[in-house]
């Protein structure tokens, strides 16, 4: 385990200042990896528990767009609302941040059918417009309220209190691990900030610690935290590295006890934590990305790269057994503009445009090259946001907060694509018709990763606990 | 057959017992409603399909989203009926399967005209023999097992124990060496490793009472409140930041943290420290320095978003007001009565005797408090002083006339109005309105029309965020200071004086320059254009009659564009902000300035009205803070002052008088806690009185079904759930009423939930594996017989934790090795292996006691005991929390950032003990979260135990654990000659013994080649380090 090199770490520089050691364990075993992978997966992979029927994924990414993205600007077409923008309706306000409706807004956005399925898309969105074949609209979710961490909790971890288990969390305790290199559960959050709960929104609630998701910054000196020891410690060399951990593997075998397993777990966790300083790196090293990949997610643009590079990372992240990837486009901390929360302005040129763009390309490209790599068909891909806007205006320009509906689609393993289920009323105000919540995408989830979400329960301060609390439905009708 | 049998014999006691209907339903109605209404109507389904539930007599009585599914006695009525008889159009039960055969239709029909019967809710309510529901024995009923082979010198604990294990055929194991047990006892008293040198005195006393000194000295330690503590603050969920999405540091809540520390090292009795945290103010009204006690129902999160910033009425304000409120009384429930009464929340408690009616009177006992800063003074003398100021100034200011000054306080209220006269003459200002040349915004869309008084009025489509300019000539030779009046109109939303909807406005900065012509224009051709030159003039000293909360005056120009000055909510007024020039400058006859006015936080908090005038009056210059009108007649001179006039002025002074002397007080104290009242935070302001709480249909606020008042629980059978309280509406009286009830020595579940958390404290498991939870889905008690014993020793013993344990470690129990071999090296006896290989069969995980657990540091007792080994642990006590991270808060509206790996070690804050730490809910520190440190979201019982890869990373590679490695090689350097003895001294420090040849081979060969903080660093990783034995 090595102090972090300088400049930009590569899987090369690290193996080979390794040399003997763990590393060489663990770079057999990174070799190895992919044969690992091609292999069936497991009736029950370590860590995990059995699922209860023939799953049709095997890996999740989600997708969560901060801020509360707007329906009535991307997928909820409105003839309604397109002809009678300006009108003042009477709307009853139930959340938001006004105390009352403003006049009708029509999104400023080109509506236009796409693909077979005839999907509905803004202008906005012209790349994520030529994938809508493979999605599965949720054209009426709606959540229990319009503030914004709340509604976060709600679709990171089906309660609008803090403390519960977030869905990688769940994935992570039900399916365990496909990989001993890399954590079960990564969070990559928006480079420009945190959510807006923080590290709460991957956090593993009252799970065993082990289902916590891994913050990865790619951008930091240590992409997971204490990956490699800090510069500052000018006593850890190379050298120092392998044969303390040597030292370190003899007195903790020389120490023992029967019947007590934890000991040579600890003896294995180094093991494993050697195998990560191999993988993470590696995982970031997209050199051997082709142009033609990249320019697919978005690099070599300002406004996409950002998030391209870690919509690539989560691919990569997926091809190497990672079970579960939250993918964060916005964020909480860096004020009013670096996230969907367009109360001001919707129009082209405004923050929402910026979220926009910097989302539709990389999310694309995630999508193209899932299919074209194969893994689509056992990867859910899930997107959402904490809840969607109002249709009337707040100010001249932007729109208000409304849990009352909004729009989320799934693609991928076991998803039907093109498939539709849903329906808000006439001007997206509220979901009227087949309406759907957390819930039931995330029962949907665990249904085709092979678990019913009514029997995956874990015992807390006196209650089996679900993902799905006491509600969830398996939407059928997305189901391929 | 059985069926006319049935119905005549139901027939045959329509008078007599409604036992008989009973057994009918049992017998009948009940397998009816199984075989097919639960797939989708109850909880063991875990299905509520359209809100019904038919698995207890309340789910059909609420019925579902049609209303009650059963009238007792109307069959036409009932939905039930209807359903299976298909008569609802659509709603055709059972859904998609074959219609109910007439036969089981009519028996339902029956049991309904009946009155339907149904026992399933006296089957909840006579919970009595549910083990923690049932009274504690009386004491003399306690009896501790006599056959036990442990002997008469033996520990009562251990005669329950044994007992225990004899019946399974089990031995226990010897005792502990002595290093082993002073290792021991220091990490589960004090958090901390034994110092080497009370090691060596302890080995080497021989004295028969040596293992009770050391537990003495232990005891009596302050060390030992900071660990214990630390149990407490798991359970309570004290966290010192909000959580959710503004995750707003609490800088006010350490109080709390130290309170409960003090409370452990002075062994405040159990009763009293329940009592405190519940109703410090009420029940001890006498001593103000327990108030930061009441920071327990506090110190949970908090969802500042919703309760602060949504406005009253919204269904996200309700349902956060409901939660902040079941935050309490879970908080309460699970840690004082270790019961899940949270689950009645949407519905009876699936599996225990709490019904939704129990829950919401829980509810309403806190139904009059809010969480805020509350101001306290521990002095109580201070207090009546502030107190007394404070009432006679509001008195003062509603009546003048209310409290006519004494004779004395007269003559020397005489004197200081002379002076204050004095002083505010000097402080008169003449402001001369500044000559409007012109004023433009940056985004062309703001009109400025010019009022006759001067003032300027802003109109046109209001900007997101807009930047005024305004050029101004004035005669003034000397220019001192700027005064910026906003003014309300009745043209501006809610009369101004800003463009926001709410009339607020938010100036981000205002900025002042002199325009003078570059060059020599003079010279220049007249036909040219002149080039002008601005040079700023930098303002100081900012004031205004009125701030924003958290949008002061010195924010308009702290430089910074996101903050701003506002006036919410003293909207439609007139305000003024006034700026001294840091270097007023000479000005020629008519010079130019020009203004600035920055207003980018967006959402058209823009200025509707407003005037400009400035002075050259010698600074200082501020906002008066007097009403104009009274300053005018302080102008005139004494003798021409009408009597109205002069008693207008003496009161005036009067209460600058009372206020200077309120203000000249030491400051008040604070703590984060509940309140009933408080001072309001925007849209958060305290309730005046509780708030009706009504039992909500599946919790769902759209569905009140009756109102409640504040009670308990009525399945602790021993007690009154009904408090008898003479002021329904004095929400302090109800937490007292809850505090007593809790605290009775008749409550059963309130002493064995103690003493069993202290024997989980102690074993790493309690004699009740589910510390938060005595109901059906927790554990049953592996020593029923011993918890009650403790239980009552403890209750009848005063609720000493110090007694408790004296009790539990000086037991053989818990001075057994936990070395399962050991039972075999000690004795070689046959018989003992023989009960060692049925231990491992028989009780693998210990559950019997039959050796001590072997338990992994905790997280906090990692960091400490790595500054305890380097030498660098600052045993400072309490205070303000340690921010062991690099902290930067620019946007007052969001979580602050935080950030542990740039955080420098070797700060100050860093060498503090964990418990002094502060605790960001969203942003815990990764390193001692890799050891399971608590999330405060939700309580915390029992901590896991996790090994993770991320988890070596952490103890290899953490920045603080280096560092600590350094300073620990440093030390060993100082203390020790040769690396071989600093090689042991470094055991000694971290494992509690001496190094074998081998290791100190080993690790002596590793340091001379990579130097000792290497070899330091494998040792902290040894499991020899991280594990007690």
């Amino acid at each position: 385990m090595l102090g972090a090199p300088p400049g930009s770490p590569t899987r090369r520089d690290f193996i080979s200042q390794l040399g003997a050691g763990f590393g060489s364990v663990a770079l057999a075993s990174l070799l190895h990896e992919s044969g690992l992978l091609a292999a069936e997966v497991p009736a029950s992979a370590p860590g995990g528990r059995a699922p209860h029927h023939r799953p049709r994924a095997k890996q999740v990414i989600q997708l969560f767009m901060l801020g509360g993205a707007s329906q009535c600007d991307t997928f909820d077409y409105k003839p309604e609302l397109q002809r009678r923008g300006g009108e003042k309706v009477n709307f009853t306000v139930t959340g938001g941040t006004q105390a009352s409706a403003g006049p009708l807004l029509k999104s400023p956005w080109d509506w236009r059918q796409h693909g077979q399925s005839g999907r509905w898309v803004t202008s906005a969105l012209p790349h994520l417009a030529q994938c809508v074949d493979d999605m599965a609209f949720l054209m009426a979710m709606h959540a229990p309220t319009s503030e914004h961490s709340a509604g976060q909790t709600m679709q990171t971890s089906g309660f609008v209190v803090p403390g519960f288990p977030t869905v990688g969390a769940w994935v992570s305790y039900a399916l365990g691990k496909l990989t001993d290199n890399l954590p079960v559960f990564v969070a990559l959050p928006d480079p420009v900030g945190l959510p807006w709960t923080g590290k709460a929104a991957w956090t593993n609630g009252f799970l065993p610690a082990l289902h916590q998701g891994t913050m990865l910054n790619p951008a930091a000196e240590n992409p997971v935290p204490d990956l490699f020891a800090p510069k500052s410690a000018g006593f850890v060399t190379a050298a120092s590295e392998r044969a303390g951990l040597d030292v370190l593997a003899q007195l903790n075998r020389a120490q023992l006890q029967p019947g007590d397993s934890r000991l040579e777990a600890r003896i294995a966790s180094y093991e494993l934590a050697a195998r990560m300083q191999l993988a993470v790196p590696d995982v970031l090293d997209l050199r051997g990305e082709t142009d033609t990949t990249k320019t697919l997610y978005g690099f070599g643009d300002a406004k996409t790269e950002p998030l391209g590079r870690n919509c690539l990372i989560a691919r990569r992240l997926v091809e190497r057994g990672v079970r579960f990837v939250q993918l964060w486009c916005g964020s909480g901390l860096a004020g009013a503009s670096g996230n969907w929360d367009n109360h001001g302005d919707i129009t082209p040129g405004s923050d929402f445009e910026r979220m926009c763009v910097r989302s539709d390309r990389p999310i694309a490209g995630l999508l193209h090259d899932l299919k074209a790599r194969g893994l689509l068909d056992e990867t859910i891909v899930l997107w959402t946001t904490e809840f969607g806007r109002t249709p009337y205006s707040q100010g001249s320009k932007g729109r208000d907060h409304n849990g009352n509906t909004f729009v989320s689609w799934m693609a991928g393993g076991g998803i039907k694509g093109g498939a539709t289920y849903g329906e808000s009323d006439e001007f997206s105000f509220r979901a009227a018709r087949d309406t759907t919540m957390c819930y039931d995408q995330h029962a949907t989830m665990l249904h085709l990763l092979g678990y019913d979400h009514e029997r995956l329960v874990f015992r807390h301060n006196g209650a089996d606990r679900r993902l799905t609390d006491v509600h969830g439905q398996v939407i059928r009708e997305i189901l391929a | 057959m059985c069926e006319i049998v049935w119905l005549v014999g139901v027939c045959a006691m329509m008078g007599g017992t409604a036992l008989r209907a009973e057994d009918f339903f049992t017998a009948k109605v009940e397998p009816l409603l199984r075989q097919h209404c639960y797939e989708c109507h109850s909880h063991s389904a875990g299905k509520m399909k359209g809100g019904l539930t038919l698995d207890s007599r309340s789910g059909w009585a609420e019925g579902g989203d049609g209303g009650p599914a059963v009238v007792p006695g109307k069959p036409g009525e009932s939905r039930l009926l209807k359903a299976v008889r298909h008569e609802l159009g659509d709603l055709q039960m059972p859904s998609k399967k074959p219609k109910l055969a007439d036969a089981d239709i009519a028996t339902l029909a029956r049991w309904i005209e009946l009155g339907a019967p149904d026992p399933r809710v006296q089957a909840a309510a006579a919970e009595a023999a549910w083990w923690s529901l049932k009274p504690l024995p009386r004491a003399v009923e306690t009896s501790v097992p006599r056959s036990s082979p442990a002997g008469a010198s033996a520990s009562p604990i251990d005669a329950f124990i044994r007992a225990k294990l004899d019946a399974h055929g089990l031995a226990p194991s010897p005792e502990a060496d002595r290093v082993t047990l002073i290792r021991r006892l220091t990490f589960d008293l004090h958090g901390l490793p034994p110092p080497p040198e009370e090691i060596a005195a302890f080995e080497t006393d021989r004295a028969a009472d040596a293992y009770t000194r050391l537990v003495e000295r232990l005891l009596a330690s302050p060390r030992y409140g900071e660990r214990w503590a630390r149990h407490w603050l798991d359970v309570v969920h004290y966290g010192e930041s909000n959580g959710l999405g503004m995750d707003r540091p609490r800088f006010e809540a350490w109080p709390y943290r130290d309170y409960v520390i003090a409370a452990f090292n002075a062994d405040k009795p159990y009763a009293r420290f329940v009592q405190e945290q519940l109703a410090a103010d009420a029940l001890f009204p006498n001593e103000p320095a327990l108030i930061p006690a009441l920071g327990f129902a506090a110190a949970g999160p908090f969802n500042q978003s919703a309760l602060v910033e949504q406005v009253d009425g919204t269904d996200c304000k309700r349902l956060a007001l409901n939660l902040d409120r079941d935050d309490m009384v879970t908080s309460t429930a699970s840690t004082f009565l270790s019961l899940t009464v949270h689950c009645a929340r949407c519905h009876e408690h699936k599996f225990d005797p709490i019904s939704q009616r129990d829950y919401y009177r829980l509810q309403a006992v806190f139904a009059g408090v809010g969480r805020a800063v509350r101001n306290y003074d521990a002095d109580p003398r201070l207090r009546v002083m502030r107190t007394t100021l404070s009432k006679l100034i509001a008195e003062l200011e509603k009546n003048p006339a209310a409290h006519p000054p004494a004779a004395a306080e007269r003559v020397e209220l005489g004197r200081a109005q002379i002076e204050w006269e004095k002083s505010l003459a000097a402080q008169a200002v003449n402001w001369i309105p500044l000559e409007v040349e012109k004023v433009s915004s940056v985004t062309n869309t703001t009109l400025f029309t010019r009022l006759d008084d001067g003032s300027w009025l802003a109109s046109g489509t209001a900007a997101d965020k807009d930047t005024y300019t305004i050029r101004v000539r004035t005669k003034l030779s000397k220019l001192t200071a700027l005064r910026l009046e906003v003014l309300p109109d009745e043209r501006l939303p809610m009369r101004g004086p800003g463009r926001q909807d709410n009339g607020n406005l938010h100036l981000s900065e205002i900025r002042l320059s002199l325009a003078s012509v570059s060059g020599s224009s003079a010279s220049a051709p007249a036909l040219l254009p002149v080039a002008e030159k601005l040079t700023p003039l930098a303002l100081q000293n900012p004031t205004a009659d009125f701030n924003q909360a958290g949008w002061g005056i010195e924010r308009a120009i702290d430089g910074k564009k996101e903050t701003a000055w506002g006036i919410h909510p003293q909207i439609g007024k007139p305000h003024q902000a006034v700026f001294e020039l840091k270097q007023p400058p000479a000005l020629t006859n008519g010079a130019a300035l020009v203004i600035e006015l920055d207003q980018l936080h967006g959402q058209h908090h823009l200025i509707g009205r407003f005037r400009v005038s400035a002075t050259d009056r010698a600074l200082p210059v501020r906002t008066p803070t007097l009403p104009l009108e009274l300053l005018a007649k302080l102008a005139r001179p004494e003798s021409e002052r009408t009597d109205a006039e002069r008693k207008q002025l003496f009161d005036q002074h009067r209460l600058v008088f009372l206020k200077r002397q309120l203000a000249e007080l030491p400051p008040e104290q604070k703590v984060w806690s509940i309140a009933g009242d408080f001072a309001p935070v925007r849209n958060y302001k305290p309730f005046k009185e509780p708030l009706p709480i009504a039992v909500l249909r599946r919790g769902d606020l759209k569905q009140p079904l009756a109102t409640v008042g504040p009670g308990a629980l009525a399945a602790v059978g021993t007690l009154s759930p009904e408090f008898a309280l003479t002021n329904p509406n004095d929400e302090a009286a109800r937490r007292a009423a809850l505090a007593r009830w809790i605290t009775s020595p008749d409550n059963m579940l309130t002493w064995r939930s103690i003493v069993n958390r202290v024997w989980h404290w102690h074993f790493g498991r309690g004699l009740v594996a589910t510390p938060n939870d005595f109901g059906r889905m927790g554990a049953l008690p592996t020593h029923p017989e011993l918890l009650d014993w403790l239980a009552v020793q403890f209750r009848d013993g005063g609720g000493s934790f110090k007694q408790l344990h004296r009790l539990i470690v000086s037991s053989a129990t818990y001075r057994q090795s936990s070395v399962a071999a050991d039972v075999r090296r000690r004795t070689g006896d046959a018989t003992d292996l023989r009960l060692l290989t049925s231990a491992a069969t028989i009780d693998s995980d210990n559950r019997l006691l039959w050796r001590m657990d072997r338990p992994r540091l905790d997280a906090e007792s990692v960091r400490d005991a790595l500054l305890a080994a380097s030498g660098r642990l600052d045993l400072t006590m309490g205070g303000p929390s340690a921010m062991q991270f690099q902290f930067a808060d620019p946007n007052k509206e969001v979580s602050p950032r935080v950030d542990y790996a740039a955080f420098d070690p070797d700060s100050p804050a860093s060498f503090r003990r964990s418990v002094y730490r502060f605790l960001f809910r969203n942003l815990n520190d990764p390193l001692l979260d890799a050891f399971d440190a608590v999330d405060p979201s939700l309580s915390t019982p029992s901590r896991h135990a996790t090994t993770t890869p991320l988890q070596a990373l952490s103890l290899w590679n953490n920045r603080f654990v280096l560092r600590q490695c350094e300073h620990l090689a440093a030390r060993l350097e100082r203390e020790a000659g040769t690396v071989e003895a600093r090689i042991d001294r470094a055991f000694r420090l971290l494992c509690a013994r001496a190094p074998t040849p081998a290791e100190t081979a080993l690790l002596t060969g590793h340091a001379r080649q990579h130097g000792l903080a290497s070899a330091c660093r494998v040792l902290v990783n040894s499991n020899e380090f991280l594990f007690v034995n």
